[in-house]
């Protein structure tokens, strides 16, 4: 394998010297003891997959909702794209849809990226860059979503760039499609989407990789350790700093720091975000806070002393809400420097004065080797003097505002999630809390509410006040991510996936933009825990999991393993980690079918999506990060749920179950065309409920590539929670019985009822794949 | 006539928006016209009330009245069937939302292609997203919302409205459609 290779470092020492601004370029290195034979696609570029996108495009059709019917990216507008018209550069309303979704999937691949790029430059500097890539025991075939993709086996930092530098390539043609009068067509802006998913997942892949093999996290262990999460677990009487965000390294300065100096016993760590996993993983000292959801009631609360801020899912205003608890902020990323002063090359003693005495409200530190010491010595100092100030109000005082409502809905007309705020006002005037409270418990933290308020209550701050006792004893253990799966795991758990007789692979992931609360992500796990799927978690829907007790105060994680198996709970970590997810069913091709990898994007995802019953499902979706991650699934063939509020990602990719003819697959191992039932009948669906989210699911685990035992299983489980939520059997379950053996035996006299009067005939289990070319006695496309 | 406002203030569309229902009579020639109507009730009737019912029981009223079939959402259709009501069809708003854009779907019973949408019960910012697909790619049809709150991409919205007033306006387009007695 040829590869270029590019080496970046601010300093290094080397045999020859010290340098400053090192750069180092190798026209290209070859990876000659690699016997696996190069796939078709090694490093593809922006239209190299794009008959493949487009055999997915032609079957799962984008349904677009427009936010808005102009378009108002270029000076020839704005542009009214109603009724057919196009805008003065020829886009209609289709194409203009699509290129906002390209649009959103390239904001979220880049954060992903240059993420991953941080980390690899900065674990260069600091390990050198022959430093190995480990992803831990029994993961032979490590990084395999960058051997399908670049053809490349990434084995040290320095290959890792290397697989950067490709996937900043893809990003820039990417970006520039977006641009006046380069694409035209929906169905090739919807192709790149695809192409910034891929990308994305490249970037994530290397990203956990780089920090995993570096930074002592735990590398495959499906034992990684349950650490504390939740409000109550925070020490009052510690100084606290708290880490939000995604980016481990100035976190890691902190626990690092505090173990140096032993100081564990007057100062903690807690995150909010992927950074509360990646620092659990690193130090299982440290706590989980919670989701992102999360952070404006934690800030309020006064429990955080130093709040620091690396990158991605921040709270945009925190250094005003800081400044309100008189916490001081540190800044610690280029892409998120919150208006604070550079204070990098000064003195660390100046700094903590600076912040201590409230001089300054915070900095930008792009040097992390001084946020540990800085961010422990100002949490520790300022700590007696703040006394954990909070701006909670008492419900005296809560009572007394309320009187002065003006009752004009604004707060009810700001909330995403149209929570009756009013309503709880008016009843804390009467002193009654507990709708503040309630509303607490569904609160996604974004406090539009207090924005709109003529009065300018501090209604979110209200709620936390009326919640302020079971904040308190909010406590809850979870296990932190664990990476990427073993190859061993996936060679016991293989055959019954594809089979179908491990009924389907579950993934949470994502945001908290619950509609109703985090607890319905538990609810959702639980549902198809106890009915023997592998669940997958990362991300804020992981910590939201953990958070409902049983009555033995136990969480989800306390009562179910953590190895990828059925029945299973796994957290592979933060959103860099779902990587291991794609990683897994990408693996399940290759240990399971001895397909190649390398290079073999299309044959990959065709396996994929014909035979693992996965299920990606993003109920709090919010971010354009979700929007990428979930575009890489897509293309891997991979369905995705998320929640009502996903709908507002304006374009959904349904398939027609009631068009025969879009459902034809080729028979591997005749060539003939197939007819096969919708499976999986969409691949991005947002549904309104949890119970339609929980239908949905079983039903989006169907296959082609299904044994008989395997689709009777999938079909039990579809059937069984669609009379408990929809109360009625599924009048659609005979499209799915191919011959008798696929009826579950329970449910025969009803089902073959169904095929009677449907006029059923037998069909034939083919060998399933949408590339002619895997026919074996021979095809192209 | 009153200018209508979205009820969640960020939710403005474009050169093209909702007129408000200010009386049921306005919309009794858009629903008498309609060869192939359909209800469409999302999951927030079962909670919604209604004088001493809910919005499911309302649907049920109005579909039996103007025999027109109903179309559940999300998980509402289970509510209906404890009800003893079985004229009702269930799909996802989103499934539905894609196929009201093909003109020749005739609709889970075979009894479109519908030409009228009436539609009430899916959350706000979801409802939303529905009629936006059907204002922008179904032009086949017109979309009424029945809800209380004002849905910018409809032909019809009602304004933003005091509760005890918009129980008054369903009561009246219910007589409009025959029921009500």
């Amino acid at each position: 394998m040829k590869k270029r290779v590019r080496i970046k470092s601010d300093e290094a020492t080397t045999g020859l010297g010290r340098f400053r601004g090192l750069e180092i370029s190798i026209g290209e290195l070859v990876d000659d003891d690699w016997d696996e034979p190069m796939g078709p696609t090694p490093m593809p570029g922006p239209t190299t997959l794009r008959s493949w996108d487009h055999k997915l495009l032609s079957r799962y059709q984008p349904s677009y909702m427009p936010y808005c019917q102009v378009c108002c990216l270029c000076t020839f507008g704005k542009c009214d794209l109603t009724g057919n018209k196009k805008g003065a550069c020829g886009i209609n309303m289709q194409a203009q849809q699509s290129r906002i979704v390209l649009a959103a999937a390239n904001i979220g691949t880049s954060a992903h990226l240059a993420h991953a790029r941080h980390l690899v430059d900065h674990l260069i500097d600091e390990y050198g860059p022959r430093a190995p890539l480990i992803q831990g025991p029994g993961t032979e075939i490590h990084a395999p979503i960058t051997r399908l993709i670049t053809g490349m086996r990434p084995r040290t930092l320095e290959d890792a760039s290397a697989v950067l530098d490709y996937a900043e390539s893809q990003l820039a043609h990417l970006l520039s499609a977006t641009a006046t009068g380069q694409e035209g067509h929906w169905m090739d802006f919807e192709s790149k989407v695809f192409h910034a998913g891929m990308t994305d997942h490249l970037a994530l892949e290397i990203g956990d990789l780089a920090q995993i093999s570096t930074l002592d996290f735990p590398q495959a262990d499906p034992e990684a350790p349950l650490v504390e999460a939740g409000f109550g677990n925070l020490d009052p009487e510690k100084a606290t700093v708290l880490c939000i965000g995604h980016n481990i390294v100035p976190a890691a300065a902190v626990t690092d720091y505090i173990t140096e100096k032993k100081l564990g016993n007057e100062i903690e760590v807690g995150g909010i975000c992927c950074t509360a996993w990646d620092i659990t993983r690193r130090d299982p000292n440290a706590k989980v806070v919670g989701p992102i959801s999360w952070q404006l009631r934690f800030i309020r609360s006064g429990k955080a002393d130093v709040i620091i801020v690396d990158e991605q899912c921040v709270r945009t205003n925190v250094v005003e809400e800081a400044q309100k608890v008189k916490a001081a902020v540190i800044s610690t990323s280029d892409k998120a420097v919150m208006g604070l002063p550079d204070r990098s090359d000064d003195p660390v003693d100046e700094i903590i004065d600076d912040l201590v005495s409230g001089k300054i409200p915070g900095v930008y530190m792009s040097d992390h080797k001084k946020v540990g010491e800085i961010a422990a010595k100002v949490a520790i100092a300022l700590k007696p003097k703040r006394k954990k100030k909070g701006i909670l109000p008492s419900k005296a005082k809560i009572k007394k505002m309320a009187a002065d409502c003006k009752k004009c809905m604004e707060c009810v007309r700001a909330c995403p999630n149209d929570q009756p705020v009013q309503e709880a006002v008016l009843a804390a005037q009467q002193g009654n809390f507990a709708p503040l409270e309630e509303i607490y418990h569904n609160c996604i933290g974004c406090a539009r509410c207090e924005s709109a308020c003529p009065n300018d209550y501090l209604l979110h701050s209200w709620m936390v006040k009326a919640a302020e006792p079971s904040c308190d004893k909010e406590k809850f253990m979870v296990r932190t991510g664990r990476g990427a799966i073993q190859d061993t795991e996936i060679r016991r758990v293989g055959q019954p996936i594809v089979f179908g007789e491990i009924p389907g692979v579950i993934a949470h992931v994502g945001c908290a933009n619950y509609p109703g609360g985090g607890e319905d992500v538990h609810h959702m796990m639980e549902e198809f825990a106890s009915r023997r799927y592998i669940i997958v978690a990362s991300g804020c829907a992981a910590m939201s999991a953990g958070q409902v007790l049983d009555e033995a105060g136990k969480s989800i994680y306390e009562r179910r393993d953590g190895e990828f198996d059925a029945g299973m709970v796994v957290n592979v970590g933060s959103c860099v980690s779902n990587s291991h997810i794609a990683g897994a069913a990408i693996k399940i091709a290759a240990i399971f079918a001895k397909r190649n990898l390398r290079g073999n994007y299309e044959e990959i995802a065709d396996y994929i999506y014909n035979r693992v019953g996965a299920v990606g499902i993003s109920w709090g979706a919010m971010s354009q990060k979700a929007a990428s991650i979930a575009a890489g699934f897509w293309r891997l063939g991979v369905p995705v749920i998320v929640g009502p509020h996903g709908s507002k990602y304006r374009r959904m990719l349904m398939g027609r179950a009631d068009k025969e003819k879009d459902w034809l697959v080729w028979d591997a191992r005749t060539g003939d065309r197939v007819s096969v039932a919708p499976g999986p009948e969409h691949l991005f669906y947002a549904a309104e409920t949890v119970e339609e989210c929980n239908v949905l699911t079983a039903k989006l685990c169907l296959r082609p590539n299904d044994t008989s035992k395997g689709r009777s299983i999938k079909l039990s489980h579809y059937i069984d929670v669609h009379e408990k939520y929809y109360g009625y059997f599924p009048d659609d379950v005979w499209t799915y019985i191919r011959r008798d053996s696929d009826i579950p035996i329970t449910l025969k006299d009803k089902i073959l009822g169904q095929m009677k009067e449907n006029d059923w005939e037998e069909r034939r289990i083919p060998d399933p794949t949408l590339l002619k070319r895997m026919i074996m006695s021979g095809g192209a496309d | 006539m009153m200018r209508a406002i979205p009820w969640q203030t960020g939710e403005i569309c474009g050169p093209d928006s909702a007129k408000a229902i200010t009386k049921a009579a306005q919309i009794e020639r858009d629903i008498k016209k309609a060869k192939k109507p359909v209800l469409v009730i999302g999951s927030e009737a079962l909670t919604q009330k209604h004088r001493k019912g809910t919005m499911v029981d309302y649907a049920i009223e109005f579909s039996k009245a103007a025999k027109i079939p109903i179309i559940a959402t999300g998980n509402a259709i289970k509510a209906f069937l404890e009800k003893g009501f079985d004229e009702v069809s269930r799909m996802g708003a989103m499934e539905l939302a894609f196929y009201l854009q093909d003109p020749e779907w005739t609709g889970p019973k075979g009894n479109g292609p519908f030409d009228l949408i009436l539609v009430y019960g899916i959350p706000y910012y979801m409802q939303w997203t529905l009629l936006s697909a059907v204002m922008n790619f179904g032009d086949h049809m017109t979309a009424i919302t029945l809800g209380r709150h004002y849905q910018p991409h409809a032909k019809w919205s009602f304004p933003n409205m005091k509760e005890n007033r918009w129980h008054d306006e369903l009561d009246e387009i219910l007589k409009m459609v025959g029921g009500g007695k």
